[in-house]
């Protein structure tokens, strides 16, 4: 030990001085110790050192289990009988931990299966099975908004549109397709007249006032009433003016009286009694509406009901509506397509020579506009 | 302020807020016009009608929650990815790398919409209910003609028909069909299947045209949607039937366009062959069955049956299995022991469908028919022809729609109106509810009257007996229809009372003058009272005692009572006409 010297020294005398022996020195002053205690603790095995205690405690596991070995007397009665079976205790436990094993499987086989389905689309499956299960759609499915339309998907024609109807209907449905047609060509007729595309006038029309007449004319012939209501309406406004003018000037030449006090006054006085009058009138009136409130309150329930059943009315109303044609979705209007019914010289009675209707997908296509599935439109293709 | 003044940074609300239309729908789902077309159909989303509309009468709108679940559609995405994909392909079609683009067409995206049908109908049974549509589709395409201009392919096309022969060879063989109608639009079918009703309509045999209103693009985007759904259904429909579901048709019957034939015979052999394959695990000993044509067998010989004794057992319980409902059992046996014979002129595709779902045996003039026209043991043959050339004298020739006729009156007719060259009687509508109407057409009254003759018929046979008297139900139907006569004596008699009850009554009223009350509980309601009573004229009484109770009546009440009378007024006219415009048409005759 001792103090470090501050610069090296030379000489083998200085070099014994600086080495510590310390470790060998502790060394063996244990080893001493050791040889006196009888060996070294750390070399020892650890059975020698310790030993387990086992004379008192159960292990907690081995209580469990005696637990459930403890048989039910209905169980032993049962089980005494060979051919009856012995109910399980835990029997929802087991079929939850069978149940998780039998899914790991069908999960192992159906992760596979969908990426073969991603190859091809021909492999099928059970989609309403219960081994189909896709996840996330199961737990929160969306709820769907269903149609409101209630017509049908396929409606049935009418007895009257059967290849062989009996004489009645047939000439009912008969009627009905006559009506549809007539109504197309009452439209037509009764409707607005188009305007011309060329004008056939007097070839000679150089002057403004001769165009004016041609335009005139045009436009009388074209929605006459409209204008008869227009020039109505501006003869009044002439006659107005003219009552207006004299009054006016009266108006000028009159002097104006002067106002005397003594009018005043009495202006005021009866003012102020009118104004007493009517205050008393309202009175008057609260009182009377007081004393029958029974009568105005069940003018009122009554009210209230009209109203309800009003509604109710319309409702029902609308759904009737709805069941002949469907909402206005869009530009258009929807139209119901043609009857398809047989004239009275096409009805054979012979399916062979049945003269049948080959534009059933119009058909498709206008069952979809009516059922509000899709929007009508006007001339697809022209 | 203007009245619809919303300031700044504050919320829509109402309408406005609820429905969009349909150009920022697609500016917010950022597809084009022809996409979102698609995906709404696919999707099942349809335009609604707002109740106010805010943006005008000439839009159309759509609920945004509707958008919104659209947006979050994985199929979306998969429409870009194709669609940039197609792009790449048309870039290297414009570089003329004509082996880029068809390596690359053949690895192109697709995409498929199980998924969807699986959320659009939860249950089988909401496909079921939805089937219709679907079906008339199907059925409509498999007969279209294929056409570039339209973008219908040949593979679609013989897709349909395969889906829809499937779909009938299943409603045949389990016996769910109820109700057939020819019109002139087509056949109308209604099969019953799980307690739906499944309404379908399927085309004449005539060429279908494609016409200038329709967008074809449009109703090819809902049979694409449609085949998977029909899929999918005939899919769980075999297995429910233990049957392979793509099914393997033999290949001749194929060719020859009778599929239908095909697809049944499949049907019966396999579905006897799976249920004793749950059985027995049997793959090897199979019998050979006679009638089936060596390559048929070939295709399915895991599915034959084995000769032992549990197989047999099994197919009774499976049958027992199929046949239900009382209803089923008689569609079952309508045509039992009868054998047809269908000509070349005649619906065959229809009658191939409706004669074994009855319990017929058919056969038909051409190749692959199981049975040849000269065969003895036919009953019926089919035939629209004015004349039959060479006839047999062991059967009778009859027009197809004897068979449309019986199978709706659940009844063998008889079958001198439908003989050949003449014309047979009116083809009434199953769907027309006739009491209901108040107008029941002659023919209808033939033949219910054969129905409840044959109704009859069944109780005193002494060799039928004893399965029937085991039946009490149909005892007791049995007995009820006996009775209609008798009712109907009943009925007349009880009027005859009635009438006679009347008199005497009215003769009361002339003699007692006062007693007005006891007469007036009679008709109706509240019961008058006496101050008319005062008056003494007779005539002037009744005349009150009619009126008393709309008298009585608040008015709204009566108003109502007005409306029905108004309403039952009109329905007998109407009957009135019908009967009116017959009586003419006779008299023209």
């Amino acid at each position: 030990m001792g103090k470090r010297a501050k610069s090296s020294r030379k000489g083998k005398k200085a070099w014994r001085a600086n080495i510590s022996t310390e470790d060998i020195e502790d060394f063996f002053e244990k080893s001493t110790k050791d040889a006196l205690s009888g060996g070294n603790l750390s070399a020892a095995p650890s059975d020698d050192l310790f030993h387990v205690d086992k004379s008192h405690d159960v292990p907690v596991k081995r209580k469990i289990e005696k637990h459930r070995e403890k048989v039910l007397r209905c169980d032993s009665v049962l089980k005494k009988n060979p051919f009856v079976q012995v109910v399980s205790s835990s029997k929802p436990k087991s079929k939850i931990s069978e149940k998780k094993k039998k899914t790991n499987v069908v999960e192992s086989k159906s992760s596979k299966q969908p990426q073969k389905n991603v190859d091809d689309g021909s492999v099928m499956m059970d989609l309403w099975g219960d081994d189909y299960n896709n996840g996330e759609n199961e737990n929160n499915p969306r709820k769907i908004w269903k149609m409101t339309s209630t017509i049908p998907a396929v409606e049935v024609d009418p007895a009257g549109c059967s290849y062989n109807p009996t004489a009645e209907s047939h000439e009912d449905m008969l009627a009905e397709a006559v009506a549809q047609e007539m109504q197309k060509v009452y439209k037509t007729e009764l409707g607005p007249e188009p305007v011309p595309l060329t004008i056939d006038g007097d070839a000679n029309i150089e002057d403004e006032a001769g165009l004016l007449s041609v335009c005139n004319r045009i436009i009388n012939g074209k929605s006459a009433y409209f204008l008869g209501v227009d020039n109505g309406s501006e003869g009044e406004e002439e006659a107005d003016a003219e009552n207006e003018s004299p009054e006016a000037g009266n108006k000028l030449a009159r002097t104006t009286k002067r106002v005397t006090r003594v009018v005043l006054n009495k202006r005021s006085r009866q003012k102020a009694l009118r104004k007493m009058e009517t205050k008393e009138k309202l009175k008057e009136k609260m009182s009377k509406e007081i004393d029958c409130l029974p009568k105005i309150l069940k003018e009122i329930a009554k009210e209230d009901k009209e109203k309800q059943n009003k509604l109710i009315r319309r409702k029902v109303a609308k759904e009737e509506v709805l069941k002949i044609r469907p909402p206005r979705l869009g530009k258009h209007k929807f139209e119901a397509p043609p009857v398809q019914v047989l004239l009275t010289e096409e009805m054979t009675g012979s399916l062979r020579k049945l003269k049948a209707c080959c534009t059933l997908a119009r058909d498709r296509f206008k069952s979809l506009e009516k059922r509000g599935i899709l929007v009508p439109s006007k001339n697809i293709r022209r | 302020m203007p009245k619809h003044y919303r300031p700044a940074g504050k919320k829509k609300e109402g309408n406005a807020a609820r429905y969009m239309t349909r150009s920022q729908a697609l500016k917010s789902l950022q597809v084009n016009l022809n996409l979102f077309r698609r995906l709404c159909i696919v999707k099942g989303i349809f335009p609604r009608e707002p109740k106010k509309k805010v943006k005008g009468n000439h839009h159309t709108y759509y609920h945004v929650k509707d958008i919104s679940f659209l947006q979050h559609e994985p199929l979306l995405e998969k429409f870009r990815e194709i669609k940039t994909y197609q792009k790449k392909v048309q870039k290297a079609k414009a570089k003329k790398n004509e082996e880029l683009a068809r390596l690359l067409l053949t690895r192109q995206p697709t995409y498929k919409l199980d998924r969807l049908i699986r959320e659009r109908y939860p249950t089988f049974i909401d496909a079921l209910r939805d089937l219709d549509d679907c079906l008339t589709m199907v059925h409509l395409f498999a007969v279209l003609p294929a056409s570039d201009r339209e973008n219908l392919e040949v593979k679609r096309v013989h897709n349909c028909r395969r889906l829809s022969h499937e779909w009938q060879a299943y409603i045949s063989r389990t016996h769910a069909l109820r109700k057939v109608f020819v019109s002139v639009k087509g056949i109308y079918y209604q099969a019953e299947l799980e307690g739906q009703k499944i309404t379908w309509l399927t085309p004449h045999a005539i060429q279908q045209v494609f016409t200038n209103d329709v967008d074809f693009g449009v109703l090819l985007t809902f049979l694409e949607f449609y085949e998977t759904l029909l899929a999918f259904t005939n899919f769980k429909l075999y297995h429910s039937l233990n049957v392979k579901y793509p099914p393997i048709l033999d290949s001749r019957l194929e060719a020859l366009a009778a599929d239908l034939y095909a697809l049944s015979r499949y049907i019966d052999a396999s579905s006897r062959g799976m249920t004793v394959e749950a059985k027995v695990d049997a793959s090897s000993s199979s019998q050979s069955n006679d009638r089936a044509e060596s390559e048929l067998r070939l295709a399915q010989l895991q599915h034959q049956l084995p000769s032992s004794e549990p197989g047999a057992l099994m197919h009774l319980v499976a049958d027992k299995e199929v046949e239900e409902d009382e209803e089923t059992r008689a569609c079952k046996s309508l045509f039992k022991d009868l054998k047809f014979f269908l000509s070349r002129e005649v619906p065959r595709e229809s009658l191939l469908f409706v004669l074994p779902a009855f319990g017929g045996t058919v056969s038909w003039e051409g190749e692959g028919a199981p049975f040849k026209e000269d065969d003895e043991s036919i009953t019926h043959h089919i035939i629209d022809k004015p004349s039959a050339g060479h006839m047999y004298l062991s059967r009778e020739y009859v027009q197809p729609q004897w068979i449309y006729d019986c199978v709706n009156a659940r009844v063998i007719l008889p079958t001198e109106k439908y003989l050949v060259g003449r014309i047979p009687p009116p083809h009434l509508s199953p769907f027309v509810d006739n009491e209901a109407e108040g107008y029941v057409p002659d023919y209808a009254e033939t033949i219910k009257r054969l129905q409840a003759a044959a109704r009859n018929d069944v109780l005193p046979l002494p060799g039928v007996g004893k399965e029937d008297l085991e039946d009490p139900q149909n005892l007791l139907y049995a007995g009820v229809m006996s009775r209609a006569e008798e009712a109907e004596a009943a009925k007349t008699k009880k009027k005859m009372a009635e009438l006679e009850k009347q008199y005497h009554e009215e003769l009361k009223k002339e003699v007692t003058g006062s007693a007005v009350d006891d007469v007036a509980a009679a008709p109706v309601v509240e019961g008058g009272d006496g101050e008319e009573s005062s008056v003494p004229d007779a005539a002037q009484i009744a005349q009150d005692t009619a009126d008393m109770p709309t008298l009585m009546m608040s008015r709204k009440k009566r108003k109502l009572y007005d409306a029905m009378k108004i309403g039952q007024k009109k329905k007998s006219e109407s009957v009135e006409r019908i009967k009116q415009r017959k009586k003419n048409l006779k008299a023209d005759q």
